[in-house]
C-alpha cells in the first residue's frame, strides 16, 4: 500500500466520498464495487486510479481498465463496441453482446419488441415498448455503463458532505435534434415535469422547485432527505428521467415532437408496426455504425421469437425462458441475461382476514418450492428469493439472513400452533406473464399441506384497473390473499416504500414499525457498511413476518443475432445500439 | 334489379345503425376506466379527467351515444385514444388495404382451386378422388387457422426460412416482392377456406348433374364442356358463392390468429389491439367496417346469384 499516495487522496474526499475511499482500503468493498459506488457518488476515473492504486490491486484485471469503463460508456462507438460481455454479468444490471471481430459500418438492424401501450409521453410512459424507443433519442444524466451507471447528459455529479444536495456538470456542446443547446435549464424542466407526475422513483425525494440550475452547465439537486443513491433515480434505470426539451409540456408524446439528443433520430412512427430511426449526425458521442434502426412491434413474445428466429428481426427486446428455448439454444444467437430484482409478491394481509397470525404466512410461505419454480418458470435462470425485495442483485443483499426452504412438516407445524385448519382461500391473480402458472404451483403446494386454494385470475386490465386503483391502498382489491408483479428498480426504495412502509401499493397492509425504523436507516444511510446494516434489520423483519412471500428475482433476457455486435440492454430491458454494428 | 338493390342497401343501413349500437352498448360496458387505461398507471390523476373530459366519457351515457350515432351519420370517426393526433380513418384506412391485399390473395387462390377440387370430385362421385377431396376439406377446414398458421410458419418461415416469417412487407417492397411477404398468411386462410368451397360446389354439381336440364341440354347434342360450364356450373354455383360472400367478410376480420401468427397488421389485429388499449374509436370504427365489407360482399354474392339465375329476381318480383 502506498501510504503517502492514499492519503493525498483521502484529502481530497468529501466525508461521503471518504467514508467508501476507506472500505476500499480496507477491503470491505470489492474493486468492482467500488468502481460502481464511487461512479456513483461522482469519484472521478483519475480518483478512483489513484485510490486502487495506492491500496495495491488483488484481482487480475488492472485498475485503469476498471475505471475506464465508467467513462467510456455511453462514448463513442469506437471505444465501447465489443467491449462488453457476452453472458449475465454477474451483480450487475447490464449485459452486453460481442459476437467476435469488430462491427463495420453501415447496415440496418431489425429490433423485435414488445408493442407500446400508450403515447410516447416520457414522462408517463410505463411499458417497456415505450422505454426502448424513447432511450433511442431521449438521454439521461446517468446512462448504462458497462457494470452499472455512467455519464450520460452529466458529465460528473457530486454530492456534498450528507448527500442531501447533489451538483450536476453537464456535458457540454450537446445539441437537441431540433436545433439550440441542451442546457440545465432542460434538466430543471424535465425534473419539474417528473415531480408534478409523481415519478414512482422522484417521489419523496425531490420536491417541486428542488432541483435548479446554477449556471448553463450545473444543476443542482436539494433533496428532500439525504440520499446516497440519487445518481440512480436519474439514470437510466429510472426509465421516465430521460432529459426533454424544456418546451415539452405534460402530456407531449415525443411520436409528435421528435426531437432529443441521444444517437438516433425518429424518422417515422407507426404504433402498430413500427419505428424507425436514423443516425443523428450531431450526437455529440460521435458516429454510430448502422445506417439505421428499425424496431418492429408485436405484442405476442412467441410471435417476436418466432421473427428473430425466422429471420425477420435481428434481435429481440425481452423474452420468456419458457418458450425461448429457440433462442436459448441455438448457436446463431448471443443470449444476453441481466440479473434483476423483477420479482411477484405473494400478498397476505397482515390486518385482518384469515392470514393475521404470522404463523399462517409462514407456514405458507414455506410449503413453496422455489427451485422447482425456477426450473418450470424459468429454466434455473432466476435468482431464489426469500420473502423480502432485497434481490441477491444488489450490492447491500445480506445472505446471511437463512434461506426459507420447502418444510411440509413444518408448515404443517406452523399452522397447527396457530390453530388453523381447513383454511380455505381465494389466490388473486392477474393474467401477466409466467403468474397464472405460478398461482397454480402455489396453490399445489398449499394443498400439500391442507390448504385450499381457489384461483381467481383476472386480465391485467380487469386486475389493476379494478383492483388497483380503485381501492386504498391500492393492489389488493380489496383482497386478502394474491400476486402482484414488479419490475426492476436500481435500488429497492420503491419496494421498501411503497409495498411495505407507506402503503400506497401496500397490499399486505403490513405496518411494522421496526421495519419503518429500520427503512429510515436505509434511506439515510450514505455508506456502505450503513446501507448493508440497514438491508439485513430489513431482509430478517420481512423474512420473518412475511406479509409477501418473494419465491424468486428472475433475469432478464434479450437476444440478438451473433452477426451484430455490441448491443446492451439494461436490467429494466432497454435495448441500446448505439455500439452496435454488424460483425465484419 | 333496382328495387331489389334499394331494398337491400336500406336494410344494410338499418342492419348497420342496429350493429353500431351494439357495439357502443358492449365497449361500454368493457371494464376500466378509459383515460387511466389509455394514459397508463403512471400518468396523473389530473390528466386522466383531462382526458375523459377531453373524449367525453365523463359525460352520460346517452349523451356519448347520441354523439356518436352523430359522428357515424357524418362519417367522423374522430381520433384514435392511444395515438390522439391521428385520425381513426387514417389508421383504418392503413389497416383495410393490409387486410385487402392479404384477403386478394387468399381468395384469389381458395376460389378457383375450391371450386375446381369440388367439380372434379362431384364428377367422380363416391370414387377415390371424391372421397378424398371430400375428407381432405373437412381434415382442414376443421382445423383452426392460428394452428395451421403456426405449422406452416414454423416450417416455412423459420426451420427451412422459404418465405418470410413477418408478413408486413418493408416499404417500397415490389408487387412480387410482397407476394414472398403475403403468401404464407393466404395459403393458412386458403387450408381452412378451401374445404368449405369445394364441399359446397361439389354438392351444388351433384344436384345438377341430376338436374332435367342437364339431361336436355346433354339430350340436345351439346359437348359435355358446354353442358359443365353453360348449364351446370351456372346453376350449382349458387351456394359457393354465398359461401364465399359470406367468406370475404371473415377474411377481412375474423383471421386475428394468422395475423398475429404472422405479425400482419390487418384490421383484425387492429380491433384485437383496440380492445386490449380501450382504443374505442379505432374498435367501432374497425368492426363497423367489417360490417359494411360483410354486407357489400353478401349482397354483392346475392346480386351475382341473381345474375347467374333470373328466378331468383322473378322471386323477389312476385
Amino acid at each position: 500500500m502506498d501510504y503517502k499516495a492514499f492519503d493525498r487522496a483521502r484529502r481530497k474526499s468529501s466525508p461521503l466520498q471518504l467514508d467508501l475511499v476507506e472500505a476500499y482500503a480496507q477491503r470491505r468493498v470489492s474493486r468492482r464495487e467500488f468502481v460502481r459506488r464511487g461512479t456513483l457518488i461522482g469519484l472521478s476515473v483519475p480518483f478512483m486510479g489513484a485510490v486502487i492504486a495506492a491500496c495495491g490491486s488483488d484481482e487480475k484485471t488492472t485498475s485503469t481498465t476498471a475505471g475506464a469503463t465508467a467513462t467510456t460508456a455511453g462514448g463513442t462507438a469506437t471505444t465501447t463496441a465489443g467491449s462488453t460481455a457476452t453472458t449475465a454479468a454477474p451483480a450487475t444490471t447490464t449485459a452486453g453482446s460481442t459476437a467476435g471481430g469488430t462491427p463495420v459500418k453501415g447496415g440496418s438492424m431489425k429490433i423485435a419488441s414488445q408493442t407500446p401501450s400508450a403515447p410516447l409521453d416520457p414522462v408517463a410512459m410505463a411499458d417497456l415498448g415505450s422505454y426502448g424507443i424513447v432511450a433511442q433519442s431521449f438521454e439521461f444524466l446517468c446512462t448504462l455503463g458497462d457494470a452499472d451507471i455512467a455519464p450520460g447528459l452529466a458529465l460528473s455529479w457530486e454530492p456534498n458532505d450528507d448527500g442531501s444536495v447533489w451538483t450536476f456538470n453537464l456535458r457540454q456542446g450537446v445539441k437537441w435534434q431540433n436545433g439550440g443547446d441542451f442546457t440545465a435549464d432542460d434538466v430543471v424542466a424535465t425534473m419539474e415535469r417528473l415531480v408534478e407526475a409523481k415519478n414512482a422513483g422522484l417521489n419523496g425525494v425531490l420536491d417541486k422547485g428542488g432541483c435548479v440550475a446554477k449556471d448553463p452547465n450545473t444543476a443542482v439537486f436539494t433533496l428532500i432527505a439525504p440520499n446516497g443513491l440519487f445518481p440512480y433515480l436519474v439514470s437510466v434505470f429510472n426509465a421516465q428521467t430521460v432529459i426533454t426539451p424544456k418546451d415539452y409540456a405534460l402530456g407531449t408524446a415525443m411520436e409528435d415532437k421528435p426531437d432529443g439528443t441521444g444517437p438516433w433520430k425518429l424518422d417515422s412512427y407507426d404504433k402498430a408496426t413500427s419505428a424507425k430511426f436514423s443516425p443523428n449526425p450531431n450526437w455529440w458521442g460521435g458516429s454510430v455504425y448502422l445506417d439505421s434502426v428499425e424496431w418492429i412491434f408485436s405484442d405476442d413474445i412467441s410471435t417476436q421469437v418466432s421473427g428473430v428466429v425466422g429471420g425477420a428481426a435481428d434481435a429481440i427486446v425481452q423474452f420468456a425462458a419458457v418458450g425461448g428455448d429457440a433462442l436459448l439454444n441455438s448457436d446463431e444467437f448471443t443470449v444476453l441475461k441481466a440479473r434483476t430484482a423483477n420479482h411477484r409478491q405473494i400478498w397476505m394481509r397482515c390486518d385482518e382476514g384469515q392470514f393475521t397470525d404470522k404463523r399462517v404466512r409462514q407456514a405458507i410461505a414455506m410449503c413453496l418450492d422455489r427451485d422447482l419454480m425456477n426450473e418450470q418458470l424459468f429454466k434455473g435462470t432466476a435468482d431464489i428469493g426469500n420473502d423480502h425485495p432485497i434481490a441477491p442483485v444488489y450490492p447491500y443483499f445480506d445472505d446471511s439472513v437463512p434461506q426459507r426452504k420447502k418444510d411440509v412438516e413444518g408448515a404443517k407445524k406452523l399452522l397447527a400452533d396457530a390453530g388453523v385448519s381447513n383454511l380455505k382461500a381465494v389466490l388473486n391473480a392477474p393474467k401477466l406473464q409466467e403468474i397464472p402458472e405460478l398461482a397454480v404451483l402455489v396453490q399445489n403446494a398449499a394443498k400439500e399441506i391442507g390448504v385450499d386454494l381457489q384461483l381467481n385470475i383476472e386480465s391485467t386490465d380487469t386486475f389493476y384497473n379494478q383492483w388497483c386503483l380503485t381501492y386504498d391502498p391500492i393492489c389488493d382489491g380489496g383482497q386478502e390473499f394474491g400476486i402482484v408483479d414488479y419490475g426492476h428498480r436500481a435500488t429497492p426504495d420503491v419496494y421498501l416504500n411503497a409495498a411495505y412502509a407507506t402503503g400506497t401499493w401496500n397490499s399486505a397492509h403490513f405496518e411494522n414499525a421496526d421495519f419503518n425504523a429500520a427503512f429510515k436507516e436505509y434511506q439515510a444511510a450514505l455508506d456502505v457498511d450503513g446501507h448493508k446494516a440497514a438491508c439485513k434489520k430489513l431482509e430478517t423483519i420481512a423474512n420473518d413476518e412475511v406479509p409477501y412471500a418473494i419465491p424468486y428475482f428472475y433475469p432478464s433476457l434479450a437476444a440478438t443475432s451473433k452477426k451484430f455486435t455490441g448491443v446492451r440492454v439494461s436490467a429494466l430491458g432497454q435495448m441500446f445500439v448505439d455500439t452496435a454494428g454488424k460483425v465484419s | 334489379m333496382a328495387r331489389y338493390l334499394l331494398k337491400r342497401l336500406l336494410l344494410a343501413i338499418l342492419t348497420l345503425w342496429i350493429l353500431a349500437t351494439i357495439i357502443f352498448v358492449v365497449v361500454n360496458v368493457l371494464p376500466g376506466n378509459v383515460g387511466r387505461q389509455v394514459q397508463g398507471p403512471f400518468a396523473s390523476e389530473e390528466t386522466v379527467r383531462n382526458f375523459n373530459h377531453a373524449i367525453g366519457t365523463d359525460k352520460p351515457l346517452l349523451e356519448q351515444y347520441g354523439k356518436a350515432m352523430r359522428n357515424l351519420f357524418t362519417l367522423d370517426f374522430g381520433k384514435s385514444y392511444s395515438q390522439p393526433k391521428v385520425d381513426v380513418t387514417t389508421i383504418i384506412k392503413k389497416d383495410l388495404f393490409r387486410s385487402t391485399k392479404l384477403a386478394i390473395l387468399a381468395l384469389v387462390i381458395t376460389v378457383p382451386l375450391g371450386i375446381f377440387a369440388g367439380r372434379f370430385a362431384a364428377r367422380r362421385k363416391d370414387k377415390l378422388a371424391d372421397r378424398s377431396v371430400v375428407m381432405l376439406g373437412l381434415a382442414t377446414s376443421s382445423i383452426p387457422e392460428f394452428v395451421t398458421a403456426a405449422v406452416l410458419s414454423y416450417l416455412l418461415c423459420i426451420r427451412w426460412k422459404f418465405f418470410h416469417v413477418f408478413a408486413d412487407p418493408p416499404a417500397g417492397t415490389s408487387v412480387v416482392g410482397q407476394f414472398r411477404y403475403l403468401f404464407m398468411p393466404a395459403v393458412a386462410m386458403v387450408i381452412v377456406y378451401f374445404g368449405y368451397i369445394a364441399r359446397m360446389t361439389r354438392a351444388g354439381v351433384i344436384n345438377a348433374l341430376d338436374a332435367d336440364y342437364t339431361r336436355t341440354a346433354t339430350m340436345k347434342g351439346l359437348s359435355g364442356r358446354r353442358v359443365m360450364n353453360r348449364h351446370i356450373m351456372r346453376n350449382a354455383l349458387a351456394p359457393t358463392i354465398t359461401v364465399v360472400g359470406v367468406q370475404i367478410g371473415y377474411l377481412f376480420g375474423g383471421i386475428v390468429g394468422v395475423e398475429r401468427v404472422f405479425n400482419y397488421h390487418g384490421i383484425g389485429l387492429e380491433m384485437f389491439t383496440a380492445i386490449k388499449n380501450h382504443d374505442i374509436p379505432v374498435l367501432q370504427t374497425a368492426v363497423l367496417v367489417i360490417g359494411i365489407i360483410y354486407m357489400l360482399s353478401t349482397l354483392a354474392a346475392d346480386m351475382l346469384i341473381a345474375y347467374l339465375n333470373p328466378r331468383v329476381l322473378m322471386e323477389v318480383k312476385r
